[in-house]
C-alpha cells in the first residue's frame, strides 16, 4: 500500500492511502495514515469560490463551534473537516473518522446475510420498514426511544448550525450516521454548508429529502431569481423528513397519487409543486392503499395502523406544521430547536410496553382511555399516575406548561421536570443532570421518593416532604419543588389502565 | 414504493469461452453483493439477467435483490452473437413485467438496461429491426459496453449514447464494469448537483466513454 505525504494547506503533515476505499457523489475518499482521518478529494476541479468556502469551514466556522467553551460536545454529532489539502491538482478535506458505533456490529439477520457487519449505520437501514422487518439483527435495531433520541442529537446538530447561519443543505440519511442501539447520531459531509449570500450550494439535496420548492424549481438554470436553493429553510424540511422516517419507517410523501404517467416526471411533482402529505386530514388525495404496501413493510406502511399521531401531542402538532401546514411555506416551517424540545417532552410521555417481546419496548401513552401500545396492541392495565406540569411568572398564578410526565416504574424525576429555567440540552451542567427523586410502584401504591428536593411540599396539606422520604400520588395532589417562581407545580391526574 | 427494473443482458458467444466468462462471473458476484449492501437498493431494485450466444437465455425474470440467486453463467466453446434476439427478448420481457403507471397506481422506474458484448451481432437483421423498437421504449438509461479489442462499438452506438468500452476482458475490467453498474443503480440516493440532471457516476478509470 503506498502512502503519500503532503503538507495540509494550514501547514499541518497529512498521510493517507493512495487508493481510495470509497467514491460518494463528489468525492473519493483515502483513509489516513492511522485511520484516525480520512482525505476525500473533489472529483471535479473546484473553483476558487469552493476553496475558500471549505477553507472557512475547516477553519473559520470549526472554531466558532468547537474552540468554544463546550465545544467538546458538537464532535460526536457533527462530523467537521478539520484541514484542507491539494494535490495533483485536486481539492481535499481531512475529516475525523467515524465512531466505531457507527459501524454494525452484528449487521444483517442469519448471520449477516448481507455482509453488512463492519459497514457504515447509514440511516436508510433504519428508516425504511422492510429494511427493519427483513434485514437487520435485532440486536441493531434499538427501541423505539433511541429513535426519539437520535432525533434529539440530530435536531441539536441542526439548531447549532444554524444558529452559527450556516446550512448544511443535503441533509439525509446517506449524510447523517445513527446508531439505534448505543443512541448515537452523526451529521457528515459538512463540507457542502451553504453560507446564506457568501457560498452558494452545490447541491440542492438528496432524492426524499430536497424541499418542495427546490424540487419544483430544479429545472431552472443557476443564477435564475426563482430557482430555490438549500438554506436554512430547507434544511428544516429535510429535518422534519428524516425525524419522520426515524419515527414511522416511511416516507412523509410518498403516497399513492400519480401527478404524471411518466416516473420521473411524477417523482418530480410529488416531490415538487404538488407534494401532499400522505396523512392530511382534508385532501385524502395522496393516502396509501394498503394493498400497494408490501407486506414486509407492513404495519408501518399503512398510515391508518401507524398514524404520526402515535408520536404523541408535541410531534404530532409539528408533523402538522411541517407537512399539512407550510409544506409549501418555508419561512413558517418548525425550527430544529422546536424539534428538540418536542422530541425531549415526548421522552417523557412513553411508557415501557408490558408485553416483553414487543420490539419497540417503548411507547407513546396518549393519555386516553383503554391505553395499548399501538405497535404490539397489548393493553396498559394498571394504574397509571400523571404529572401535568405548570409554573407562575408571578406568584400563585400558576399556567399550564404543555408538558406533562407519564409515570412508570423506577423513573426518574430531574431537575428540568422542577425548574422551568433548565433545559437538558447540551448546555445543562453536570450537577443538573443528576436525578432528584424518583417513582416507585410499591405495596401497590405510586410513590415519589425524594433524593434532593429541599423544598418539596404538598401544597394543599402544606407539609414538606423530606429528603429521603416519599409521598404517595393520588389523584388531585399537587405538588411544589421549589420556593423560588423558577420552580414548577406538579398536578397529578390517576388515569387507569384497561381492566 | 416503485420498483427499479433492472435488465442485464450478457454476451455468451464462443469467444466468451474461459477466462472472459469465469471474470464476468466474479463480476457479477460481486455485483450483487455490493447491491446487497445498500439499504437503497434492497428496497427498489429488481434484477433480470439475460444471456445471448446461439440461443437467446433468460436466466431469470425481474427478481426482487433479496431473492436472487445467481446461477454460474456458462458459455459453449464457439457459437454466434445473437445480440439482435436478445434485445427482442428484452423488449417482450419489459412490455410484460415492468408495470406502467395507469393514472390511479403508481408504476415502476422506467428500467435500466445494461448489454455487454466482447464482438458484434452475428444476426444483423434481427438487430437492425431491434434496434428502433428499443430506442423507442422508455428506458431510463441504456448502458453498452464493448469489451475487449474484438468488441465493435459501431453497432452499440446505433443503440445507445452510452458506450462504454473495456481494453481487455480479464477480471479487472469486468469488476470495475460490474461495479459501475451497481453504482449506477444505486444512484437514487446519491446528492444531486445544483447545476446537473440525474447523471450516471463517473465511470473508474478503466473505462472510456466512447462519444
Amino acid at each position: 500500500m503506498s502512502i503519500i505525504t503532503i503538507q495540509s494547506n494550514s501547514g499541518k503533515t497529512v498521510k493517507f492511502e493512495e487508493k481510495k476505499f470509497a467514491s460518494g457523489g463528489m468525492k473519493d475518499v483515502h483513509w489516513g495514515v492511522d485511520k484516525n482521518y480520512v482525505v476525500a478529494f473533489y472529483r471535479d476541479k473546484q473553483n476558487e469560490n469552493s476553496k475558500e468556502r471549505v477553507e472557512n469551514i475547516a477553519r473559520l466556522y470549526r472554531e466558532r463551534i468547537f474552540e468554544r467553551e463546550g465545544g467538546e460536545y458538537w464532535r460526536k454529532v457533527l462530523c467537521w473537516p478539520s484541514d484542507v489539502v491539494e494535490y495533483n491538482g485536486k481539492l481535499g478535506i481531512v475529516c475525523p473518522t467515524y465512531d466505531n458505533h457507527f459501524f454494525f456490529e452484528y449487521g444483517s439477520v442469519n448471520n449477516d446475510m448481507l455482509g453488512i457487519k463492519g459497514n457504515e449505520k447509514e440511516g436508510k437501514w433504519f428508516a425504511s420498514a422492510s429494511n427493519q422487518n427483513r434485514f437487520l439483527d435485532p440486536r441493531e435495531k434499538g427501541d423505539w426511544r433511541s429513535y426519539l433520541r437520535i432525533g434529539i442529537l440530530i435536531s441539536r446538530a441542526v439548531k447549532k448550525l444554524h444558529s452559527a447561519g450556516l446550512a448544511h443543505s443535503d441533509l439525509s440519511y446517506k449524510n447523517v450516521l445513527i446508531d439505534p442501539a448505543g443512541g448515537n447520531a452523526c451529521i457528515i459531509d459538512i463540507d457542502s454548508l451553504v453560507v446564506p449570500g457568501k457560498y452558494p450550494p452545490d447541491v440542492v439535496g438528496t432524492p426524499d429529502f430536497i424541499a418542495p420548492e427546490v424540487m419544483a424549481s430544479k429545472s431552472l438554470k443557476v443564477g435564475d431569481e426563482n430557482k430555490a436553493l438549500p438554506n436554512i429553510n430547507t434544511d428544516k424540511h429535510a429535518l422534519a423528513v428524516l425525524i419522520y422516517m426515524y419515527l414511522l419507517y416511511r416516507h412523509p410523501l410518498r403516497g399513492d397519487k400519480v401527478h404524471d404517467m411518466d416516473p420521473q416526471k411524477d417523482e418530480e411533482l410529488s416531490m415538487g409543486s404538488k407534494a401532499l402529505f400522505i396523512e392530511h386530514p382534508n385532501d385524502t388525495s395522496n393516502i396509501k392503499n394498503p394493498e400497494n404496501v408490501k407486506k414486509t413493510a407492513m404495519p408501518w406502511g399503512d398510515p391508518k395502523k401507524m398514524p404520526y399521531t402515535i408520536c404523541g401531542p408535541y410531534l404530532s402538532a409539528l408533523f402538522e406544521r411541517a407537512f399539512i401546514e407550510n409544506l409549501h411555506n418555508p419561512m413558517m416551517r418548525p425550527s430544529a430547536n422546536e424539534w428538540e424540545i418536542a422530541l425531549v417532552k415526548t421522552l417523557d410521555l412513553t411508557q415501557p410496553c408490558m408485553n416483553k417481546q414487543c420490539n419497540q419496548k417503548w411507547f407513546v401513552f396518549d393519555n386516553k382511555t383503554n391505553p395499548k401500545c399501538p405497535f404490539c396492541n397489548t393493553p396498559y392495565i394498571t394504574m397509571l399516575p400523571i404529572l401535568n406540569l405548570y409554573s407562575a411568572r408571578e406568584e400563585g398564578k400558576y399556567k399550564p406548561d404543555n408538558h406533562r410526565i407519564m409515570v412508570y416504574h423506577n423513573q426518574y424525576l430531574y431537575k428540568w421536570h422542577v425548574d422551568r429555567t433548565v433545559f437538558p440540552n447540551e448546555r445543562i451542567s453536570d450537577a443538573d443532570k443528576r436525578p432528584l427523586g424518583y417513582f416507585v410502584f410499591h405495596n401497590n401504591e405510586w410513590k415519589l421518593v425524594n433524593q434532593s428536593i429541599p423544598e418539596l411540599k404538598d401544597v394543599k396539606s402544606e407539609e414538606a416532604i423530606p429528603i429521603g422520604g416519599y409521598i404517595v400520588l393520588t389523584d388531585g395532589l399537587q405538588l411544589t419543588f421549589m420556593n423560588s417562581l423558577n420552580g414548577r407545580l406538579a398536578a397529578i391526574q390517576m388515569v387507569n389502565g384497561t381492566e | 414504493m416503485r420498483r427499479l427494473p433492472v435488465y442485464l443482458l450478457i454476451d455468451t458467444s464462443g469467444s466468451m469461452f474461459g477466462e472472459p466468462i469465469q471474470s464476468v462471473n466474479v463480476g457479477l458476484q460481486a455485483m450483487m453483493a455490493s447491491l446487497r449492501q445498500d439499504p437503497h437498493a434492497l428496497e427498489s431494485v429488481y434484477l433480470s439477467i439475460i444471456t445471448f450466444d446461439k440461443e437467446v437465455n433468460l436466466i431469470f425474470g425481474l427478481t426482487e435483490l433479496a431473492q436472487v440467486q445467481l446461477p454460474e453463467i456458462t458459455t459453449p466453446q464457439s457459437g454466434p452473437t445473437f445480440l439482435g434476439m436478445a434485445l427482442k427478448m428484452v423488449r417482450e420481457r419489459v412490455l410484460s413485467e415492468v408495470i406502467e403507471s395507469n393514472g390511479s397506481d403508481k408504476g415502476d422506474w422506467m428500467p435500466l438496461l445494461f448489454i455487454m458484448t466482447d464482438g458484434k451481432p452475428s444476426d444483423l437483421l434481427e438487430f437492425k429491426e431491434a434496434v428502433p423498437l428499443i430506442r423507442k421504449m422508455k428506458f431510463g438509461s441504456i448502458v453498452a459496453c464493448a469489451a475487449g479489442p474484438k468488441a465493435k462499438e459501431e453497432f452499440l452506438t446505433e443503440l445507445t449514447d452510452n458506450v462504454v468500452s473495456l481494453d481487455t476482458t480479464d477480471a479487472y475490467a469486468f469488476q470495475s464494469f460490474f461495479k459501475w453498474v451497481s453504482e449506477s443503480v444505486s444512484i437514487g440516493n446519491r446528492s444531486i448537483g445544483a447545476a446537473d440532471d440525474v447523471a450516471l457516476p463517473p465511470p473508474p478509470p478503466e473505462i472510456n466513454l466512447v462519444i
